[in-house]
């Protein structure tokens, strides 16, 4: 499904060259729900844009459900972000001028959908999240929690093939977030494939593959001393 | 079109900035559209044609240095017609009481009954002996031109009325609506019938003022010649080219015939350039001003429209970074901001065409303006809906770069 082989991400300026990902190497099969885990720089959220195709990359291949993108232009990208790539962000996102109801039919209007397919689908979703019933109120009306609820939903309504998730329950509190984490999950048993990334130790756990970035590289925790033994106590803490 | 209802959804959240546009462009529609007319009707007021030969004419304002019986002006008017019309560059040359757009002149009551107490209409009247058809280049389209033996001498303070006249086609069909003027009569503050021997194409009046809108074209010609002490208008025609040298030749002809008179600095002696110029002087004024006014708006409403687009532009730089994530292309982004722009044009000018129709009618009452054409008010739409597109594009082009990374910065 996602493919990134010997991908690099540098950031140049006059003075200076900062590679956020070097030698990248990462393959999610379909259907995987794989947590992207390491501290703060050190790329996560790079390799996340990139594979979401937010932003290009600068070495390297990226295969994203067999496309080669990196010679893809800006209408093609544009065209798998939104047939393929459901994104829940951090911050939800929502578009605070527009309605629930209006804000999970921003993508499929962009696919030329017709307007009773988009209602069909957009119920649907709601319907799936448990936020039917509020498909008129505004961003500004819900807690933190639903709108990272609608925000799933908009990532659903299109039926992706890939449900990219950037810190999804960062700004929400531990009930809410357990809500999010159980509703992701659900979708993952359906046959989304998930690529989650997080500094969460225990949302890592709940997913079925960990991939730990460190300094622009995936890292192997078993092999590595210095994070084996904390991560994998954390883990099994968790889990039990 | 497909995003009419999000968009309009996001305005009603938007509501002061919204309100604010729309109704400058509504009230720059109301005002251009008001103003294009008065500058259409001054221009075809400027441009009304005055049926005789501009481009060889000159006029000479001749006043005399002595005081002359009305015999003797006579006779120093008929030596100096002669004098001019022997001139090499002068092809024909006539005495007035003035001339087309002269800004001012003699005007009758026209009746068609002798004890008739309201006026028929109102009539230009020019004085002028048998060569003022042919001096003024007039076309005759029917009847005859003056005899020479038709030709009176009215001195000061006389009351003459001549039997005879030559009319614009314009007086003729007023009086006589069926096309059958010559040969007819009517009354002009007198008991005495005059008789249409001839009717002439166009003659403007000597006024441009708008008292005398409502008799536009209605001249009437007496065979008459001004023989008063004051003084009188030669008008004299040059030969094709010659117009230059006449001028030239012409005043000093008539010093060397006699000394005694003087040409006024102001209309002493004119071409039809200038005798234009100032006869339209208010009417250009007017247009340039509106004309300012028209562009100066339409630059005050693309500046706020620019203004309102870049500031929404800046403010909403994440959430068109969250479109692009989505799914949404440059040109979704472009055509966005467009169809914003446009619900926003649409609106306003729904409010202005009404301001529009409600600012003509003030008009009308206040300062005789005609009713405001729809083709003014489709016109002004269609410009400020161009304008606002014109406007938005360069904002809703920057809107289109957003990248879709955007969407991940914080806010």
């Amino acid at each position: 499904m996602l493919k990134m082989t010997h991908l690099s991400k540098v950031y140049r300026t006059e003075v200076v060259e900062t590679y956020a990902l070097r030698d990248f190497n990462i393959d999610v099969k379909e259907g995987e729900f794989v947590a992207v885990t390491g501290p703060s720089g050190s790329g996560k959220t790079t390799f996340l844009t990139i594979a979401g195709l937010l932003e290009t990359f600068t070495g390297g291949e990226y295969h994203l459900d067999g496309i080669e993108v990196s010679q893809l232009n800006d209408n093609a990208r544009s065209k798998i972000r939104n047939e393929k790539i459901g994104f829940i962000f951090q911050a939800f996102n929502l578009i605070p001028d527009l309605n629930v109801f209006d804000n999970v039919e921003v993508p499929l209007r962009y696919r030329g959908m017709k307007a009773p397919e988009r209602k069909e689908r957009i119920m649907g979703a709601l319907d799936r999240v448990g936020l039917a019933s509020r498909a008129k109120h505004y961003p500004a009306e819900l807690s933190g929690g639903q709108q990272q609820r609608v925000a799933i939903a908009r990532a659903l309504a299109g039926s992706p093939r890939l449900l990219l998730a950037d810190e999804p329950t960062g700004n929400l509190d531990t009930q809410m977030a357990r809500g999010v984490l159980e509703l992701l999950e659900e979708i993952h048993r359906e046959g989304a494939t998930i690529v989650m990334v997080t500094h969460d130790p225990e949302l890592a756990a709940r997913a079925q593959r960990n991939v730990h970035i460190i300094d622009g590289q995936v890292v192997d925790l078993a092999e590595d001393p210095r994070f084996h033994t904390a991560y994998t106590a954390a883990a099994g803490q968790i889990r039990s | 079109m497909m995003q009419i209802k999000p968009i309009l959804s996001a305005l009603r959240r938007h509501k002061a900035g919204t309100v604010l546009i729309a109704l400058q462009i509504a009230l720059t529609l109301a005002i251009v559209c008001n103003a294009l007319y008065i500058i259409h009707e001054r221009l075809a007021h400027i441009a009304e044609p005055t049926g005789v030969d501009e481009p060889n004419l000159f006029a000479m304002a001749n006043l005399w240095g002595e005081q002359y019986t009305k015999q003797q002006a006579a006779a120093k008017i008929e030596q100096d017609l002669i004098t001019l019309r022997q001139l090499p560059s002068v092809a024909d040359a006539t005495p007035t009481n003035g001339y087309p757009l002269r800004g001012g002149g003699w005007d009758n009551f026209i009746t068609m009954k002798p004890d008739q107490v309201d006026k028929t209409t109102d009539a230009a009247v020019y004085a002028g002996d048998e060569h003022f058809l042919r001096t003024f280049g007039l076309k005759l389209i029917a009847g005859r031109d003056f005899n020479a033996d038709e030709v009176r001498d009215m001195g000061l303070r006389e009351a003459v009325t001549p039997p005879v006249t030559i009319v614009s086609k314009t007086l003729a069909d007023r009086l006589y609506p069926k096309g059958d003027a010559l040969g007819k009569s009517f009354y002009s503050m007198s008991s005495t019938p005059i008789t249409i021997i001839g009717i002439v194409d166009t003659l403007h009046r000597q006024d441009v003022s708008t008292w005398s809108a409502p008799y536009k074209g209605q001249s009437l010609i007496w065979p008459l010649r001004l023989a008063q002490p004051m003084g009188v208008f030669y008008v004299v025609r040059a030969k094709p080219g010659q117009l230059a040298d006449a001028m030239r030749e012409a005043p000093k002809a008539l010093y060397a015939e006699n000394r005694m008179r003087m040409f006024p600095a102001k209309d002493g002696l004119v071409d039809y350039r200038q005798i234009r110029q100032e006869a339209f002087e208010r009417d250009r004024g007017m247009a340039i001003l509106m004309g300012v006014i028209c562009v100066v708006l339409l630059a005050i409403t693309a500046a706020g429209i620019i203004g309102l687009t870049s500031f929404w532009v800046g403010q909403r730089r994440r959430q068109i970074g969250v479109r692009r994530a989505l799914g949404a292309t440059h040109r979704d982004i472009l055509h966005y901001f467009l169809t914003e722009n446009l619900l926003i044009s649409v609106g306003g000018v729904a409010i202005g065409t009404v301001l529009a129709f409600a600012l003509n009618l003030w008009l009308k009452q206040n300062f005789a303006l005609e009713s405001l054409p729809l083709i003014y008010v489709l016109s002004g739409m269609v410009i400020l809906i161009l304008l606002g597109q014109g406007a938005v594009f360069a904002p809703a082009l920057r809107a289109s770069r957003v990248p879709p990374i955007e969407a991940t910065r914080p806010a």
